[in-house]
């Protein structure tokens, strides 16, 4: 549902990946990190929710 | 309308008079056209301050969170269904309550009505099907089906799901409602404009927090938006920030939001942040088949794991 | 004091000019509402409203400010010093305020302008601003500006107090950054014949308004009678404790202090704050002295209608522009409760405090 709502306002949906891995499944956590990786890089930066410093006044 | 009015006079009177409870909630006459004030009355001969019409939007589940006396308060659908769901999540004991049940046709928006006329808005009365509106210059008269509130027009439990006793015969059910069309837009739209819905729909948002108290929901002792170790999120009018606490606190409200409407009402800015509470609810539907408050005996949808819970989002 | 006269077809240009000397602010129609904008060169303000939805109060006191700033990064120059953050204070106008929003102003600087304390933030914008009024023809229902030390020809706190004459504007220029302002849009047409018609149309206003409250016993009623006065857990039950009342409020004037660090950056904030949020006043403790809604929401009243009043002996924190009655999502409303107030009578000298 988060996934749902974060895509529902504009953030990508490759941008996030849930995932169940026990650190006893070494081959499935590369996996997914280079999955995760691959899928983001292919997004570019995100320039979404990204705060520096507050924008006010 | 005016006969509801009557029967909660005597209701409340005759609840008070023989102590079967110490307060009961409603709304009083307002001093603004299309408002009124919710209001508490423990004396019986006070019950004839109680009004109803349909400027009762407010949430009355509202003020009933942690209380400790014996309390009547009259409930619409919506209202009926926080009810349950404060009951099933500790905040109020079933048996501090009489639940007065009140079948309700739908509340107007004050925001739609100032819309459609010119000029400041004088007095506004009604009838079961019009509304006539007032002003320095003119009269209109509305038909009341086209300025209800959004979440009345699309409303599919009209009638309290629990009462202790019923204000009045229940009212037909509204069927083949639609209620995520807008929502589905949404989804279909592109990822940049989808962002800048948000943005604008946000932007003029004061952080006053009117939708956060008026919603029955909110009621933690300190509310992530007031926490500052850590501080969660920036107290400014940064615009993330903005837009934090409204996804946030929508996706606290997940599977218990019944789109009372209060939040939408109380908003001094007209901001729609029921898009986002609706699309929660429609997911809610679609993944674990759940519509809250609907019983007590079921705890709401992210409160409990089932075998069954959708997983394929999960790698 | 001059009386001056602006054709309308003079306006535009008349800002348009002033814009080389000054920053514009001035009502925009925004969706359903209109809220006071900084105005691009050329722009007119759109004065087709009675009041804005929000005061204008946030032109000198914003709602989220930068006031200090601080980097760690040690390749910049000012590393690891606080410095204040850059402002600017070159001179703006607002053009179209209401007679009640520049009372409330000055309400205010009693405040941000003590004797012995001063706001420089506050201060420094108020300094650089003139204003430029705009009388009120046809108020609200809910405007009861009249007897709450103010109405809608009201001078106080205005540079000029322009009316509206159809045809024309006729300006009364009360004070030389008026006048500065005056000579800056090139409006120099004096018609010191005018002021009988400005008169006639400040009574006529006065006569519409419709909505009064009564503040003459506020001052003699005791402090502690009337904050032990019955009245207040049926005031305070509708309250959701939200912000409304505060922030559209032009008098009111509380701020908080927040510290947002990011990486090697921070920042000191002073946003608005509400004393109707439940964290108000908490201490660092833990301690909450107004822990429940009624002993907010009676705080409220009793600010800007009983403290105010004892303070500074210049009547009521309240100019009577109707906003929070008009935005109450409960219709909680001052004019009620004020009612209430000025004609408690306190049951026995030694009740015991509520």
């Amino acid at each position: 549902m988060f996934t749902n709502l974060m895509e529902y306002m504009g953030i990508e949906r490759d941008r996030i990946h849930m995932s169940w891995v026990s650190s006893a499944e070494a081959t499935k956590f590369i996996d997914v990190v280079t999955q995760v990786t691959e899928a983001v890089r292919k997004l570019g930066p995100n320039t979404h929710f990204v705060k520096q410093q507050a924008k006010v006044a | 309308m005016s006969e509801y009015t009557e029967k909660m006079r005597q209701i409340a009177g005759r609840l008070l008079k023989d102590c079967t409870v110490e307060m009961v909630i409603g709304f009083r006459k307002g001093t603004m056209p299309m408002m009124n004030e919710p209001c508490f009355v423990t004396a019986p001969e006070d019950a004839d301050s109680l009004v109803w019409d349909s400027n009762c939007g407010i949430n009355l589940a509202n003020y009933l969170t942690n209380r400790k006396e014996k309390i009547a308060v009259f409930a619409k659908g919506c209202d009926s269904r926080n009810i349950v769901n404060h009951i099933v999540e500790n905040k109020i004991q079933r048996d501090q309550l009489h639940i007065i049940g009140v079948p309700c046709t739908g509340m107007i928006d004050k925001r739609k009505i100032h819309g459609m006329v010119d000029g400041e808005i004088l007095e506004v009365t009604e009838t079961e099907e019009t509304v006539k509106v007032r002003t320095a210059d003119a009269e209109t008269l509305l038909d009341k089906k086209e300025v209800l509130q959004n979440n009345c027009a699309l409303c599919i439990h009209r009638n309290p799901v629990i009462s202790d006793e019923m204000l009045a015969d229940p009212v037909e059910e509204q069927t083949d409602i639609d209620r995520y069309a807008d929502v589905r837009k949404i989804e279909e739209m592109g990822d940049e404009e989808k962002w800048q819905l948000f943005e604008d729909l946000l932007a003029p948002c004061i952080r006053c927090y009117a939708c956060r108290n008026a919603c029955p929901l909110c009621y933690c002792p300190t509310c992530f938006v007031d926490e500052s170790k850590p501080q969660w999120v920036g107290k400014g009018q940064d615009p993330i920030d903005i837009r934090t606490f409204h996804f946030l606190r929508a996706y606290h409200c997940a599977g218990r939001c019944t789109d009372c409407g209060a939040c939408q009402r109380a908003c001094p800015v007209g901001i729609d942040m029921r898009l986002l509470t609706r699309k929660l609810e429609k997911d809610c539907q679609e993944q674990f088949g759940w519509e809250a408050g609907l019983s007590l005996d079921s705890r709401p949808a992210l409160d409990v794991y089932q075998t069954n819970d959708p997983e394929a989002f999960i790698k | 004091m001059t009386l001056l006269t602006i054709d309308k077809q003079n306006w535009t240009k008349g800002l348009t000019a002033a814009a080389d000397q000054y920053q514009l602010f001035g009502p925009v129609k925004d969706k359903d509402q209109h809220q006071f904008k900084a105005l691009t060169k050329g722009q007119v303000p759109d004065l087709d409203l009675v009041n804005t939805r929000l005061s204008p109060k946030d032109l000198i006191f914003p709602q989220s400010e930068t006031i200090i700033e601080y980097s760690l990064d040690e390749s910049q120059a000012d590393h690891h010093i606080m410095k204040e953050a850059a402002k600017d204070y070159s001179p703006r106008a607002v053009v179209g305020i209401r007679p009640c929003d520049a009372k409330a102003v000055q309400l205010v600087k009693l405040n941000f302008d003590a004797p012995d304390v001063k706001d420089p933030y506050w201060l420094q914008a108020y300094e650089a601003t003139t204003f430029i009024g705009m009388a009120c023809d046809a108020p609200l229902s809910t405007c009861f500006c009249t007897s709450a030390g103010c109405g809608p020809y009201n001078a106080e706190g205005l540079d000029i107090l322009m009316m509206d004459q159809g045809e024309n504007y006729l300006a009364k220029v009360l004070t030389d950054k008026g006048q500065a302002f005056a000579d800056a849009a090139g409006w120099n047409q004096a018609t010191p014949e005018a002021a009988d018609a400005f008169m006639a149309a400040k009574d006529a206003a006065e006569a519409k308004i419709v909505s009064t409250i009564s503040t003459d016993n506020l001052v003699d009623t005791d402090l502690l009678e009337l904050h032990g006065a019955s009245f207040w857990d049926d005031v305070a039950f509708a309250c959701l404790n939200c912000g409304t009342c505060t922030f559209s409020c032009p008098t009111c004037w509380c701020f908080d202090l927040q510290d947002e660090v990011h990486g090697k950056s921070g920042v000191r904030m002073k946003n608005w704050d509400s004393c109707m949020f439940p964290i108000f006043t908490v201490h660092t403790t833990g301690h909450n002295p107004r822990e429940t809604k009624t002993q907010r929401v009676r705080q409220r009243f009793m600010h800007k209608l009983k403290y105010f009043v004892d303070k500074y002996q210049t009547g009521i924190m309240c100019v009577g522009c109707g906003r929070c009655v008009r935005q109450c999502p409960v219709n909680i409303d001052i004019r009620r409760v004020c009612a209430l107030m000025n004609s408690f009578k306190p049951a026995d000298a030694c009740a015991a405090q509520g």
